[in-house]
């Protein structure tokens, strides 16, 4: 847990735009016989939605940031010293985490009120020395989050054996890239975050190998608005739906179920499933959404038209590249923006020099200081 | 000031790790209206130096960048 934000420079370059933005307008603010007090607050709400955004990895309040750090110094000088060498590549990181847990819930529930959507990232990564690039400061905040919910979520990982990589999304959304084997997903519900008391719906899925071998799409985001807790299983009522059809089925199937196993359905995951009843809410939800989306990239595609095209059905748009729920995204359009060097053309090949860019993609915050692309048409 | 220090960081890294980043997908439409450029790709791949992004569909706004002080919000 070293280098925890040296791998990702967005959250760094968005702080030094803030810290740049604030020290101008404060002069502004004084002259205006505004209070600094203003400017504070100013500050604190742009972080906590910077935060709520999930767009950036890190939630990146400074205070936070260098008391994490610290913490983590200590703790690990701990961990060191109480624990021999007793599993040192695994157990080290995960005590570590827990242990942070457990001190800093002190700390960090003002912070947490303010954003209470938080995500339990580290336990995959710290399981499999995958990724310490970009997740690590989110992931100890996440595990201060929910310390409850980190043991179950540890269990799960190591009895599948399968190597995890979880992804947050804006709003609140989970996103997890699978390995080319075929997985289930799997629904657990952590609990609310104890140190402020403020609850917080979160589902983390984890996935294990199915038995009959369906391979589902690569990725799933589940959006979780809601949450009905029914003893041990959870039943999730997304407001928005963002998962694959298929697999939002079988989670839901899974949720009513047992969420440990898992019946695999034999139909193909592009298939809408009925199975799994009483979710009905969310189908109709998931209906309409996928009208919306088709209707709303029909009208884009008449407008650019404007050659007075039949009008075409929604459902029937055949023509349309029009995207699927089950491929990563789902209200977000991915957008750019940026400035351009050179466009250029030849026939039909395009090719693109950009640079200065922040690009939101799959939800999550990107930024360039360069890019070249190139594309047909 | 600690501040200038970490500006100086920030470009550092963002140029080290962005500078390279290929973009390769089908166009499906373009625009150049007073001087900004739209772009809608679909199936376009991001590649970074460390990580690899995969979208369906991305818009990509882009104004001149020759001139200084040329931003756009939206």
């Amino acid at each position: 847990m070293a280098n925890s934000a040296n791998t990702n420079p967005v959250p760094k370059l968005y702080r030094s735009v803030m810290e740049d933005v604030l020290n101008d307008v404060r002069e502004v603010f004084l002259d205006d016989g505004v209070d600094e007090q203003v400017l504070m607050e100013l500050k604190t709400l742009w972080e906590n939605k910077l935060m709520q955004s999930k767009a950036v990895d890190g939630f990146h309040s400074e205070e936070q940031y260098l008391i994490q750090v610290q913490q983590q110094q200590q703790q690990q000088q701990q961990q060191q010293q109480h624990h021999h060498h007793h599993h040192h590549q695994q157990a080290q990181p995960q005590q570590t985490v827990q242990q942070q847990s457990q001190t800093q819930q002190v700390l960090i529930p003002a912070s947490q009120q303010a954003a209470p959507p938080q995500v339990i990232v580290p336990e995959s990564k710290l399981l499999q020395h995958m990724n310490p690039s970009s997740m690590s400061a989110a992931a100890t905040a996440a595990t201060l989050a929910l310390p409850a919910g980190v043991t179950p979520v540890q269990q799960i990982i190591t009895n599948s054996g399968q190597i995890l990589q979880v992804v947050r999304t804006a709003s609140g959304a989970q996103y997890i890239l699978q390995p080319q084997q075929s997985v289930v997903l799997q629904q657990q519900v952590i609990p609310q975050m104890q140190p402020g008391g403020v609850q917080a719906p979160v589902i983390q899925q984890v996935l294990a190998p199915i038995p009959g071998g369906i391979p589902p799409p690569t990725g799933v985001i589940i959006q979780p608005q809601q949450i009905l807790f029914t003893g041990n299983k959870t039943q999730v009522i997304p407001t928005t739906v963002a998962a694959p059809t298929a697999a939002q089925a079988q989670i839901t199937a899974t949720g009513q179920q047992q969420p440990q196993q898992q019946p695999t359905q034999p139909q193909a995951p592009l298939v809408l499933q009925v199975d799994g009843a009483g979710d009905t809410s969310s189908e109709e939800d998931e209906d309409e959404e996928e009208d919306y989306d088709d209707e709303e990239e029909d009208d884009k595609e008449k407008d650019g038209g404007e050659d007075g095209q039949v009008e075409e059905e929604p459902l029937n748009s055949e023509d349309d590249v029009s995207d699927e729920e089950g491929q990563e995204l789902f209200d977000t359009e991915n957008v750019v923006v940026c400035q351009y060097d050179k466009i250029h053309r030849s026939k039909n090949k395009w090719k693109f020099h950009l640079k200065d860019g922040i690009m939101n993609l799959n939800g999550r915050d990107y930024v360039f200081s360069k890019a070249i692309g190139d594309a047909e048409w | 000031m600690a501040y200038q220090l970490y500006r100086n960081t920030t470009l550092g890294n963002s140029l080290q790790e962005s500078l390279d980043e290929l973009i390769q997908g089908s166009l499906n439409t373009y625009r150049f209206c007073d001087n900004v450029w739209t772009f809608v790709l679909n199936d376009v791949e991001f590649r970074e130096v460390t990580e690899l992004i995969k979208v369906d569909k991305v818009k990509i706004v882009a104004c001149d960048g020759k001139n200084t002080g040329s931003n756009t919000a939206e």
